[in-house]
């Protein structure tokens, strides 16, 4: 096989995958093929896009974020707790929350030079903490007067497509602009594929990381806020077992977990995917207990094919 | 001393090795005889390095054959050439520093000291000091290889080949790929004991920069060049000159180097260095460097050139000394700050430092210089293109487009790119260092060509050549650099070169 059609191989891979998943899942419940179905399926996807969308950076620059799902809990719990004091502000204090944890995470990365691993981990930790705390410990209900005043941007309709959709298009299309068309994208792509000769070109690199892992916090707090939205509550475990699905999203949709190559467009392929396997085990009766398993095989299964492993020297 | 015997102990017959973009060996035919030590010398780049390779199994020959004791084989690992009975002493060493002497020695054969399935340390000891006792080396082979000084572990590693000896019956063949380097004097001595004393049991290849040891150890000598043996002397009546004349294959350096174009330098100095040291790499460097001028700095490995390089170019900090860029004061504490100024490097490692082999060329040539490719915020990708397409015609760099991916270029259309990245930046002093390392003839010649170009048009140039003779062809001035320290410097108009005699005895 060529180069170039191993590239379009890896390109078109996830897509032809989607659409095998979607005629399987059609084919044992045939109620699946219905426009009102494919928005609610796509607007269930949104959250979990939204969460690895960030990440999807991160990943391309070769580093990972851990943290996310600690992020989004936290958002969650913020938003829960002072939508009733502060209104619409609360929305950008629950996304700059999430800012900040990115923040952390990166500087304790770049400045004291700890594996991306274990400085987002130990993030994870601490904003795990200040879930805990700004919560009480205790699931916060949001009162449906103050969700239908403040946040039925991320819940209603427009025309006619669940707003959780335009939310998480707005944010592809964004996210894409800025890695497709800017330097700061240009970089990021430089920055996996070869970080020495990036640095040597006289770039500050450590900028350009830092602000991958701050929108990393930003997007997954944003899917944070959505969440509760849409659940009409904020719990510090709120986002439990969605760290696993998200890296598997932007694994399956063809990022390289190495680094230097990937897109947002890809992640949002990815989610649905994961989506819609969610959806057919669900269908096929798999316990949601056991779920986790197969989205573990999946992660592994995507590495495996899309990772040309006979280049890498030594794995650790 | 016995006979050489009729079946050599390793031939080569027609063996080519390519690389993308260069043709590392091309048609070589070589042969080792019994008994015989066989020394092979050459340029930088001429191949030698690649036909040991080939020899020792790392790299698998495009063509030709390999022939041990007169049976043709296949080479497919270190291990097997060392099961074959070929064993290797590396160029770079392949110590492991945190394991022990006799751990080193027997690396990947442990399997021969077990007892109750675990690996007896007391047996393997033994066995070391025995090898130990071959290359007269007094340490405990349980001495972490890392407390040792860079000779001693020289020594452990010809150790380690030399332990092929008590564990294949058969004949041994033992390559080495400039063992003297790091070597002193009475150690080369010890070598060369060593070598007489295997000799009558083992044949050899000793590759080495230093003619005359070459001549004092081999009873024959190959002369590579450009990949080919060029030449093959009986060791007996040869001189290093006939040696160094082969080696070259030029008589006429002048026109290779553009010396006609050799500008002559402006009073303007871009940049002054003033009793510049760093610890443990370099000490009170000083020069002013002025427009139009290409500064060549020689020196060995170990003689701190690289690091100041890095230095002037922010890679590294210095500890103390003063820079001068434009007659303002300067420090260079990153790259960003280097660049900022007007400074590039060129780095030795093109494929680590120099480029982003999966970025476009149009994308390696403007990463110095995104910012002169945006509008309102985004990637003007129309001006990219154009400005790489002028430079792709104007350095006759050889790609299907702008858009083709750099790491598929040849060598020194590779090099091309990263030199055009640093023109795009508009800087004002490059330092080139290793600028024509693995690059064939005809792209060095292009960035010889290049170089000119830069200093007409009044940038200045910092050149550690890949050759001695590259650097005193190319420089209008020499800073010779021995130990850390500058030892010498020379004037070197056209005309009026230093010789390379003039240089070593500054650098050794």
């Amino acid at each position: 096989m060529s180069k170039e059609w191993k590239e379009r191989l890896h390109t078109y891979l996830p897509i032809v995958f989607l659409i095998v998943l979607v005629l399987l899942v059609g084919t044992y419940d045939p109620s699946f093929f219905s426009v009102g179905n494919f928005l609610t399926v796509t607007a269930d996807t949104m959250t979990l896009f939204l969460m690895a969308s960030g990440v999807t950076l991160v990943i391309m620059i070769g580093g990972i974020d851990l943290s996310i799902q600690a992020v989004a809990s936290m958002a969650s719990c913020i938003l829960a707790a002072y939508l009733g004091r502060f209104g619409m502000w609360t929305i950008p204090l629950a996304v700059l929350g999430g800012a900040v944890a990115g923040l952390a995470g990166s500087l304790v990365s770049t400045r004291l030079r700890i594996p991306s691993f274990i400085a987002t981990l130990a993030v994870s930790g601490v904003v795990l903490s200040a879930g805990y705390w700004f919560s009480d410990t205790r699931s916060i209900n949001i009162p449906p007067d103050l969700s239908a005043s403040y946040l039925s941007w991320a819940v209603g309709d427009t025309l006619g497509i669940p707003n959780e959709i335009w939310v998480g298009v707005v944010a592809m299309v964004v996210l894409s602009v800025l890695l497709q068309l800017t330097p700061f994208g240009r970089l990021i792509r430089g920055i996996g594929a070869q970080e020495q000769a990036v640095i040597a070109s006289g770039i500050n690199v450590d900028r350009i990381k830092i602000a991958a892992y701050v929108l990393s916090g930003t997007m997954a707090a944003l899917a944070g806020v959505v969440m509760a939205a849409r659940l009409g509550s904020g719990s510090p475990t709120l986002a439990n077992e969605f760290l696993l699905p998200a890296i598997a999203a932007i694994i399956v949709g063809g990022t390289a977990i190495t680094g230097g190559v990937g897109s947002v467009w890809r992640t949002f392929v990815g989610a649905l995917i994961v989506q819609v396997v969610r959806i057919g085990m669900t269908f096929m009766g798999v316990s949601v207990f056991a779920q986790q398993i197969v989205f573990g095989v999946i992660l592994v299964a995507a590495v495996a094919i899309t990772l040309d492993r006979s280049k890498l020297l030594v794995v650790k | 001393m016995n006979a050489p015997s009729s079946i050599p102990a390793l031939e080569v017959r027609g063996v080519s090795k390519s690389f993308p973009g260069v043709k590392a060996l091309d048609n070589v035919s070589f042969t080792i005889k019994r008994n015989e030590v066989v020394g092979l010398i050459g340029e930088n780049g001429a191949g030698k390095t690649s036909l040991l390779k080939v020899l020792n199994g790392i790299y698998q020959p495009d063509e030709g054959e390999l022939l041990v004791d007169g049976r043709p084989v296949k080479l497919a690992s270190p291990r097997q050439a060392f099961d074959t009975g070929i064993a290797m002493v590396f160029q770079e060493q392949t110590i492991l520093p945190s394991l022990t002497v006799a751990q080193n020695i027997f690396l990947g054969r442990e399997e021969e000291f077990l007892r109750f399935g675990l690996v007896s340390k007391a047996r393997m000891n033994e066995a070391a000091a025995v090898e130990l006792k071959k290359v007269h080396l007094d340490i405990h082979p349980g001495t972490a290889c890392v407390k040792l000084s860079f000779a001693d572990r020289q020594m452990v590693e010809i150790a380690k080949a030399l332990s092929l000896d008590s564990r294949i019956t058969g004949n041994i063949t033992i390559l080495l790929d400039e063992p003297t380097s790091v070597l002193e004097r009475k150690e080369v001595e010890l070598l060369f004991a060593i070598i007489a004393d295997l000799k009558k049991r083992a044949s050899i290849a000793f590759i080495s920069h230093r003619l005359d040891e070459v001549l004092a150890v081999s009873d024959r000598v190959y002369v590579m060049r450009d990949g080919k043996v060029v030449k093959e002397f009986d060791g007996k009546d040869v001189t290093e000159k006939d040696m160094h004349q082969h080696m070259v294959g030029r008589q006429l350096h002048t026109e290779y180097y553009r010396e006609a174009r050799q500008t002559a330098c402006s009073d303007k100095v871009l940049i002054e260095a003033r009793n510049l040291s760093k610890a443990g790499a370099f000490r009170n460097v000083s020069f002013a460097l002025r427009a139009g001028e290409v500064l060549g700095i020689a020196g060995v490995i170990g003689s701190g050139r690289e690091d100041l390089a890095r230095c002037l170019a922010g890679h590294t900090k210095s500890d103390t000394g003063t820079l001068e860029v434009n007659g303002q004061r300067a420090r260079f504490a990153s790259v960003p700050q280097a660049t900022a100024q007007g400074v590039g490097l060129v780095p030795a490692e093109r494929k680590v430092e120099g480029l982003v082999a999966q970025f476009s060329v149009a994308e390696n040539m403007t990463l110095a210089a995104l910012p002169k490719f945006v509008a309102k915020g985004l990637l003007n990708f129309g001006a990219e293109t154009a400005q790489a397409k002028s430079w792709i015609d104007r350095l006759k760099i050889k790609t299907p487009s702008p858009h083709a991916m750099t790491g598929g270029l040849s060598g020194g259309n590779q090099q091309k790119v990263v030199l055009a990245k640093w023109r795009i930046a508009g800087v004002k002093v490059l330092i080139l260092d290793h600028p024509t390392r693995g690059i064939d003839v005809g792209a060095k010649e292009d960035v010889y060509e290049l170089v000119r170009d830069m200093t007409s048009e009044g940038l200045a140039v910092i050149l550690l050549g890949d050759t001695l003779e590259e650097v005193i062809g190319l420089s209008s001035r020499i800073l010779v650099m021995r130990d850390g320290e500058v030892t010498a410097s020379f004037e070197a108009p056209p005309g009026g070169k230093p010789t390379q005699i003039d240089l070593v005895q500054h650098m050794v």
